[in-house]
């Protein structure tokens, strides 16, 4: 190999080579804004030496190879990160939602409207007879049941939200899976020539994509396709295929290749869907049981009171808002809604005439025996004593019906055993459920008292004379006590995976335990923001990491262009030496 | 170190964004005027916070109680008064005519007089509260003393009933403040044609000595001048006993001063921003953000690309 010829090889090599370089350093500076762009570097290298002259004598520059600038570990160890910040965000988003609804400084918020409500008590204590003062009971009381209803309701529509968004999600990481096992095959046939850096990158992009919806796992196999698992190690992608997710009736499912699909839900854990997953099956369930027990609280403790009183007149006709299953079954076992709190114990039914006189010697006596007497049973003894003054039935749906002859009322007092409030006679709310619990969802005013004020029990009988007077506020007084005391109540709180965990017994106030409620809001809720802020911290840092190792600095590929620029020109001037030594030769004659 | 193009943007956009969310918070405390914006702002604090908003609600209404019960009692206290005053004229009188120098005119006299104290003691027994009979018991909305003159001879018949009135005036505190006529005036179960019978009522009292003085019976008068001393007695006490109610109503009262104003500054201390700290932190982070916007613009203009 002659030596010019070398040279003019050689030069038209490097000119190659740095036009190759340069190319490179455009593509960088195009996509510097390009997310998930990783940096690339051409590689240069000097060719093969070959033999000249007795010597190994150098051939020139060669583009070998163009490589991303990548590091593994952070880019994973990023990827993770970013997963719990999703999480965390998502839970931030929801805990701020739960906070609003439970909007303390908000006029019509619960506690204001329990506050709202001891204090109409009082009102009626100080003017029993007044018409006014019952109406704002009524009143008072219907605002505490629309709160109780519209924070129960606001709590449902946010589970129905994040399931619409749980099903969004499954089908966005359905379409993920896909797109990668698709680039999985074009990066098994693009190896052939070589890295294809871009495909990489973008195959890099859309994992940072599904990490934010799942905490996930990956790995490259030697054919260079990436294998990605959930986080628990369910296939999402191999090679070129993928599995898809489906979401069924609030549970992620795993589509395997065979027929059988597994519920996946309890395993994703980071993500968006994991921040979902733990609001909607750990936060709201608790919150919402909380809120059911405070509702179910007040219905039978209200209720408990109001049963002992009496309003400024008697019934003529009354039916219980709580239905038995069975009227056959002890009262205790008979599938009323509160059951389990009658006791051992004893009722008054007076019975007066058309003048308001105390029909017989004294009231009917019904005596309760929690675990023997039916509802039928004690239907029988009110009609046996009753002597056809008042007719007891017990209605289709269960309930008991009380209605008196023509020209009669009656009243009740002194119940020791619960069982009035129990079947819902004489009582202030109502709100029954049995199967779900959600007392806060079904909890109303009484429409026997919203209908006739005068039901609201302000007094009491006396127990001596059967008398009711007017402006008697013994009841109120008792129901002005309540607001004071202490009650023993269960906290909630769940898991998930586990559902509900042992419930926590506190005896507290009505008030303080919705207090207590509110604050663990907002407790949970300052610990996910900080969580939050600490993660994003920490991302940050790690993308500033990951940044500086592989995003474009347009410095540097300033830089780049002057170094790569200048040695095209230093190697066009090569070539010219070397024609000029060409023509030097041609012009010896 | 190797600093890409795209970290210096990020940096800039992450420290704005700080100091943004940073100036915002301190603006809404300073605008609010409340430490606590949100529950998880100091929920701690919160709850405190909601524990002393429900106590003063209850205090605030202990106070309207308490009104209303000081409202009872001063009527209370002016009608036994009044009925004190009235029972001593009539001893005075009773006296004067027990005299043996009186004449049956004169006596016929005193009797039309004695006739109208007790028709004003029988107003007053009928004081109402707004709409409510103080002396009925609880049967507030019926007039608990009522004159007979259809029966002979007359009487007065006690329609309320034996349970006082009461209020709550705080935690399981109950105070009488209506009174059962029948603990002021006597009970009206006897036989009232028997002059010898009901010598605790005090209409029946006083019904007997008017018809004393119109049969000038200088023993009745006698026998009355006893039986009034008794009225009086008892009157005074039970004025004596209605003030001590309402000295406890005016200590509560003192003390639900105290509550309001302990509670209302724990509250204020829990939830209301410190505003002079609350304006230097937003002056603070204003200058930080005005700061960082200045140092962002120069970085952000430097380039090699102006240089080529």
């Amino acid at each position: 190999m002659s030596g010019i010829g070398l040279l003019l090889t050689t030069a038209k090599d490097a000119l190659l080579a740095q036009q190759l370089a340069l190319d490179v350093v455009s593509h960088n500076v195009a996509n510097v804004n390009t997310p998930g762009y990783s940096r690339q570097i051409p590689q240069l290298a000097t060719r093969q030496p070959a033999p000249y002259a007795g010597m190994m004598l150098g051939r020139g520059v060669n583009v070998e190879e163009v490589v991303r600038n990548t590091d593994a570990f952070i880019e994973t160890r990023l990827q993770q990160r970013k997963t719990d910040l999703n999480s965390l965000e998502e839970q931030e988003v929801y805990m701020s939602a739960l906070e609003a609804i439970f909007n303390e400084s908000s006029e019509r918020s619960l506690s204001t409207t329990l506050s709202e409500f001891w204090n109409a008590w009082h009102d009626l204590a100080n003017n029993p007879s007044g018409n006014s003062e019952r109406g704002i009971i009524y009143e008072r009381g219907t605002l505490l049941c629309q709160a109780f209803n519209s924070v129960h309701a606001d709590l449902e529509q946010l589970t129905s939200q994040l399931n619409l968004s749980i099903e969004a999600a499954v089908g966005d990481i359905n379409e993920l899976s896909q797109k990668i096992a698709d680039l999985n095959q074009q990066i098994l046939s693009g190896r052939i020539n070589g890295n294809p850096n871009d495909l990489l990158d973008k195959r890099n992009q859309l994992i940072t994509e599904l990490s934010q919806y799942m905490d996930i796992q990956h790995y490259e196999n030697e054919d260079g396709s990436l294998t990605v698992t959930t986080g628990r190690g369910y296939v999402l992608v191999t090679g070129a295929n993928s599995y898809q997710l489906s979401y069924d009736d609030g549970a992620v499912r795993w589509e395997s290749s065979g027929a059988a699909n597994r519920d996946i839900t309890d395993t994703i854990e980071g993500g968006k869907l994991g921040g979902w997953l733990d609001v909607r099956d750990e936060v709201i369930p608790g919150y919402e049981a909380d809120l059911n027990e405070l509702a179910k609280a007040i219905i039978w403790e209200v209720n408990r009171i109001h049963t002992q009183g009496v309003g400024t007149q008697g019934f003529t006709s009354i039916i219980g808002s709580y239905g038995v299953t069975n009227a056959g079954a002890a009262l205790q076992s008979s599938g009323l809604d509160f059951e389990d709190k009658i006791i051992d114990g004893s009722f008054h039914i007076w019975v007066y005439d058309s003048n308001g006189d105390v029909v017989g010697s004294g009231p009917l006596t019904i005596n309760i025996d929690a675990d023997v007497t039916s509802l039928n049973a004690l239907v029988t003894d009110i009609n046996n004593q009753a002597g056809g003054n008042i007719t007891a039935s017990v209605d289709a749906n269960g309930r008991l019906q009380l209605s008196a002859a023509t020209g009669y009322t009656f009243a009740f007092s002194e119940d020791t055993s619960g069982v009035l409030a129990a079947l819902g006679i004489n009582t202030f709310f109502t709100g029954s459920s049995p199967t779900d619990g959600d007392y806060a969802k079904f909890i109303e005013v009484n429409p026997v008292v919203e209908q006739n004020k005068a039901y609201i029990a302000a007094g009491k009988i006396d127990s001596s004379t059967g008398e009711m007077a007017e402006g008697d506020n013994a009841n109120v007084l008792d129901m002005i006590n309540l607001s004071c005391s202490e009650i023993s109540m269960n906290h909630y709180h769940y898991e998930r995976g586990t559902g509900a965990l042992p419930p926590e017994p506190v005896s507290t106030t009505l008030d303080d335990y919705l207090h207590t409620l509110e604050g663990s809001i907002g407790i949970k809720s300052q610990s996910v923001t900080r969580s939050r802020e600490y993660t994003e911290v920490i991302v940050n840092q790690l993308e500033r990491t990951r940044d500086n190792i592989s995003a474009v600095s347009i410095d540097e590929e300033m830089a780049n262009i002057i170094k790569y620029q200048h040695a095209y020109a230093a190697a066009a001037k090569l070539i010219s030496t070397g024609d000029e030594m060409f023509k030097t030769l041609l012009d010896i004659r | 170190m190797r600093v890409a193009t795209k970290t210096m943007y990020d940096n800039v956009r992450i420290n704005l964004d700080r100091v943004t969310e940073e100036m915002v918070r301190a603006s809404n405390v300073v605008s609010s005027g409340k430490r606590i914006n949100k529950l998880s702002d100091d929920p701690i604090g919160l709850v405190n916070v909601l524990h002393l908003r429900s106590s003063l609600k209850n205090v605030e209404q202990l106070e309207k109680n308490i009104a209303v019960g000081k409202s009872w009692l001063r009527a209370g206290e002016s009608a036994l008064n009044q009925i004190y005053n009235i029972l001593s004229d009539t001893k005075a009188l009773c006296v004067q005519m027990a005299n043996g120098s009186q004449g049956a005119s004169e006596r016929a006299n005193a009797a039309v007089q004695v006739d109208g104290y007790l028709r004003q003691i029988l107003a007053l027994a009928n004081t109402q509260v707004g709409s409510r009979y103080i002396f009925s018991g609880t049967n507030t909305s019926t007039a608990p003393f009522e004159l007979d003159e259809g029966s002979s001879p007359p009487q007065v018949n006690y329609n309320g009933n034996s349970t006082p009135f009461s209020l709550n005036i705080g935690e399981g505190m109950n105070v009488e403040v209506g009174r059962n006529g029948e603990e002021i005036f006597g009970d009206d179960n006897f036989d009232w044609s028997d002059p010898g019978a009901g010598s605790m009522n005090v209409f029946k009292g006083l019904l007997d000595l008017k018809s004393a003085l119109q049969n000038n019976d200088v023993d009745g008068i006698q026998e009355a001048i006893g039986r009034l001393d008794v009225y009086i007695d008892r009157i005074n006490n039970m004025i004596s006993n209605t003030g001590i109610k309402e000295t406890q109503l005016d200590v509560k009262w003192g003390v639900i001063q105290d509550l309001k104003l302990n509670y209302t500054e724990r509250k204020s201390e829990l939830e209301d921003a410190d505003i002079t700290q609350a304006v230097m932190d937003l002056t603070s982070r204003q200058t930080a953000y005005k700061a960082a916007l200045a140092s962002s613009a120069k970085v952000m203009q430097l380039s090699l690309v102006d240089y080529l």
